[in-house]
This record gives structure tokens, sequence and C-alpha cells, in this order.
């Protein structure tokens, strides 16, 4: 399969701090659903503004096609790249067919004015997210669910090969996580998109993607398949907590162990 | 709307006039009394009041946006007063604003607006690293410090002065030469225009530097020519009309209302209510007091001093301060 991503040696720091991503390797093919999972402040969304342009490595190299990230203009990344970040609420009260429409931005010419393939774009994303029925609506009236679906749509209206997620289920309920996750697993599938997730949910991630990276805090990292990879040993060995492991209809899930009682 | 504004506000003032009147001595070419109140005095001021009205509630709409913050204006933020001291401080080293008109008096104007821009981002970015709480309290405290030079200044100033002087910060439309009307129209219609093709970039703005960048905008290169255009515009219009605060905050929240927050509607239609606002606005001014005139920033700010509060209110859980 072609490679899309690939991130070679790269390391990162912020300005006058200690690094927070170390020699970190790793390649992501078309089509694949990769998980990205660690513990706080392991450098997880700071790996996800590399890879979208946002942050240039200090050492080391991010390429998309085998270009280095930083020498895409931000036009041209977001027409290969979407992002779906963990979305504070808007100021204005934006529709959800406005804010889908935003998904075009990279597509616009100089005056902004949206045509036909702007709007068959924005409406076959509402579809596919399951948004077009509340699309008159403003997001404040909808349920946390409903927007990060907003959110993705609006990615998907952005047309790119690639999605980049940071915590899509944060905040929702089980039911709502497995509705997102099964979308995304849908446009892996339907849509051949190339999906990268952060998320601190390691049982749906071993669940829905095919691949894992393990950020530790400090320099360890294990990438690879989740069947592979995603194991009692190097979650435990990333998260530092006791980890119980069981065998369940052929997947693997995991449990911490207190040390209480 | 704003035509039939126009036309009725006309009538009214200090003394009635007959537009039949005047309108037959157009035709006929035969000038009398109430086609010359029209032309000289009541066209040019209600022009001017019109493009007043327009550039402080766009200049509000995008400061908004811009800066994340539903309560930004460019009075409150201190940007007129700014522009106002600019003014002040080239009228004492001997410009003075009715001789020269807009040509020279915007450039201190200018000058000062897009320092307290700067200003007030600078402190209030950095002071609250990256979220805007801290914009507004920034833009009231450069607000105060500069009306305080100016009330210093003016209360230096001789006692002919005076008068205009303080009447000038209190916001007032004077009557304007036609070509002052045209230089002022030229620059306030073109940064208007400016605007409007900046506002669907304006519209991802408003949600984070970082989505907009995620949507391949370069979020600080737009952010900086909306400032530069929206303290352009407003320095016009305190140039030739001194402070007239909350058309840029009542405006824009109420056009939000009706067309939406979508800049590429919200920026035109809030440039012919602000027109239509401050049009009305002058003519009570004008008018209610007889030979007597108000200053319409009074009006303005008796207006809208009532309607901030109920903003803050609305916006301060939303906003996250508490």
């Amino acid at each position: 399969m072609d490679v899309i991503i690939s991130v070679k040696d790269l390391q990162f720091a912020y300005d006058g701090q200690p690094p927070v991503l170390h020699n970190l390797d790793f390649e992501v093919s078309k089509g694949e659903f990769v998980g990205i999972v660690g513990p706080n402040g392991a450098g997880k969304s700071t790996l996800m503004n590399i890879l979208c342009g946002q942050l240039k490595p200090t050492a080391g190299q991010a390429l998309f096609e085998s270009s280095a990230i930083d020498t895409y203009s931000k036009r041209s990344l977001a027409q290969k790249m979407a992002v779906v970040r963990q979305a504070a609420n808007p100021i204005f009260d934006f529709s959800v067919e406005e804010i889908v429409m935003m998904g075009r931005t990279p597509y616009s010419g100089p005056f902004g004015i949206s045509g036909s393939i702007d709007f068959a774009a924005a409406n076959k994303a509402m579809e596919l997210t399951d948004t077009a029925g509340f699309a008159g609506r403003s997001l404040a009236e909808l349920s946390q669910g409903e927007r990060q679906r907003v959110y993705i749509a609006r990615a998907l209206a952005q047309d790119t090969e690639v999605l980049l997620l940071d915590e899509p289920t944060s905040f929702l309920d089980w039911k709502h996580q497995v509705g997102i996750y099964d979308m995304l697993k849908r446009l892996q599938t339907q849509q051949q998109k190339t999906i990268i997730a952060i998320s601190h949910e390691l049982n749906l991630t071993g669940q829905y993607c095919d691949k894992v990276l393990l950020l530790g805090s400090d320099d360890y990292y294990a990438f690879g398949k989740c069947a592979e990879q995603l194991t009692a040993e190097n979650i435990s060995r990333v998260f530092d907590v006791e980890v119980a492991a069981a065998l369940w209809d052929g997947v693997s899930i995991f449990f911490p162990r207190g040390k209480g009682a | 709307m704003l035509m039939v504004v126009m036309v009725v506000c006309a009538r009214f003032g200090s003394r009635e006039i007959s537009l039949a009147e005047a309108f037959s001595a157009w035709r006929s070419g035969q000038v009398n009394i109430d086609y010359q109140i029209l032309v000289r005095a009541r066209m040019p001021r209600i022009l001017l009041a019109g493009l007043v009205g327009a550039a402080l509630a766009c200049s509000g709409v995008v400061l908004q946006a811009v800066l994340r913050n539903p309560l930004a204006d460019p009075y409150i933020l201190g940007v007129s007063s700014g522009a106002g001291l600019g003014v002040m401080i080239a009228s004492i080293f001997g410009l003075t604003w009715t001789a020269t008109g807009i040509s020279i008096m915007s450039l201190p104007a200018f000058a000062g607006a897009i320092g307290t821009v700067w200003l007030v981002w600078v402190v209030g970015y950095f002071t609250s690293r990256g979220r805007m709480t801290n914009l507004l309290l920034a833009g009231v405290v450069v607000n105060a410090f500069f009306s305080a030079i100016i009330m210093f200044l003016t209360s230096t100033a001789t006692a002919h002065q005076l008068r205009t002087t303080v009447y000038w910060l209190m916001g007032t439309i004077a009557p304007q030469s036609y070509a002052t009307l045209a230089v002022t129209a030229g620059f306030i219609f073109a940064g208007i225009a400016v605007l409007v093709v900046y506002a669907s970039r304006l519209n991802v703005l408003t949600f984070g530097d970082a989505e907009a960048a995620d949507m391949g905008i370069d979020a600080g290169r737009v952010r900086a020519v909306i400032l530069a255009v929206a303290a352009l515009i407003t320095a016009v219009a305190v140039s030739i009309s001194g402070l007239i605060g909350f058309v840029g905050l009542i405006i824009p929240h109420g056009m939000r209302l009706i067309v939406g927050p979508d800049h590429r509607r919200l920026l035109p239609l809030s440039a012919i209510a602000g027109a239509t606002l401050l049009i009305i606005a002058d003519t009570i001014a004008r008018s209610s007091f007889g030979a007597e005139e108000l200053p319409v920033g009074v009006i303005t700010a008796i207006a809208g001093g009532p309607f901030f509060l109920v903003l803050l209110a609305r916006y301060s859980r939303k906003v996250g301060w508490a």
C-alpha cells in the first residue's frame, strides 16, 4: 500500500523546554485507520499539530506524500488533510449548514462565493455524518455528540484524503462514542479515507483501528498493528499503571487495575 | 429603508422645510430658501451621518469577529479615543480640522486608532495567554487613559476652542463640504469593500486561529489586514465626527439576530443599518431641542449604555468570565 504520511526520526520541543517527542518513526498508508493513545502530556496533540503543519519539527522529518509537510502552503495542505479538534463553542450562532460550508474555504475564490460544487460537497458530508436533518439549526441547540458529527461533516466537506481527529469521543456517552467510531469506520471503508484519531479509549481504538501508536511521556513509544502492539505490557509501560487484559470475541480488552482495597 | 429614512429625516430640523418646495426649485432652477437649507445643510449632514454610521457599524462587526469578543466596539475598546487623541495632538500643533478637513486630520487619527488597536491586542493577548477575555479590560483601560489625556488637553485649550472641541469630542455631525464628503465616502466605501472581500475568511476566524489554519487561512495576516481596515474607517469617521459610541455595538448585535452571523450578509447589511441608525439619531439630535443642538454622541450613548449592560450580562457566562 502507498505510504501517505511518514515520520522519520521526529523530535519536537517547545521553546526553551525539554523535548516532548523523541526520535519518532512511523508510516501511515493510504486508507489506514490509525489510533494514537498515551497519557496526558505525552505529546499526542503536539504530534497532530505537526502532522497538520501548524508546528514545525525541531529535528527529523514529517512527510506527506514524500514532501515535508511544512513545505506545503496552508491552503494546499487544507485540501489534503482535514482536522477535527476538541472544539470550543463558537462565539456566534452559525447554523450547521454554514459551519459545514466553511469546510469549503480551502477551495474558495477571492470573494468567498460558494458554487454548486461546494453545496454538493457540503450536502454529501452532512448525509455521511447524518447531520442533514438539523442543517438549519444553530450549534448551540445540539447535543455534544451531534456537534462532534457537525465538525466531522465540516472536515469531510474539505474533501481531503486524510482526516485527523483529536479525541473525537471525549465528553460523549457510550452510545455516541460507538456511533462516532462506527461512522469513522464507514468513512474508512466506503470513502477510502485515511484516518488518524487521538483517543483515550483504548478499547475502542483496539476494536476499530488497524494500527496504533502508543506514545509514552518519556522517549518510549510503540507503533504497529493493534493485535501486536496494543498489549497489556505496552499499555502498562506507557500509562504507568497495572493493566488487566481479557480476550472477548477475538478482541483484546483492557482495564486499569487499582491498588486499593 | 435607508432611502426612506434619508428623505424623511431631511424634512426635520430646527426649521421646517417643504421637500416639495425644494424639489420645485430644483426643477425650475429658481433657488429658494428651502432648497438652500436642503442642499447646503441637510443633505451633506445626512450623508455624513450615514457614512459615519456605516463605518462604525462595520468596524464593530469585524472587531467582534477578529477579537472573538461579542462586546467589542471601536468606542469601548478605545480605538475611537485613540483616533480622537491623534486629532487633538495634531490640532494643538497647529492643524485645524475645520480648515483642512479629512485629508490631513485622518492621518493622525489613523495613527492613533491603529496604535490603540495594536496596544489593546498585545495587552489583551499576552495577559490572557491567547484567550480573549482580557481584551475588553485592556480596551477599557486604554480608553480611560486616552480620555484622561484628551480631557487634560481640552482643559488647557483656550475658551474659544473649548466649545468646539468639547462638542466634537461628544460626537457631532457638522455639515461638511461636498468635497470632504466625497473623500470620506471614498475611504469608507473602499474600507467596507475590503472587509466584505474578507468576509468568508472572517467567518472561519471566529472559530479560532488553529481552526482557521486547518481551513488554509493565515490567521495572523487576515487579522492584521482586518484590524488595519477597521482602524482606518474608524479613524476617518472620528476625524470628522468625534467620538460616537455604541453604534458599533448595537448594530452588529441587532443585525445578527435578524440575518445571522455570516459576515458576507452581516457586513453590508450592518453598513446600511448603521447609516440608518445614525441618520435617525442625528435628526433627533438636531431637531428635538429647537435651535439648540445636542451632540449625536449623547443620543447614541444614552441608548447604547443600557444595551451594553444587557449584552454583558448575557455573554459573561458564555465567554467564561465569572
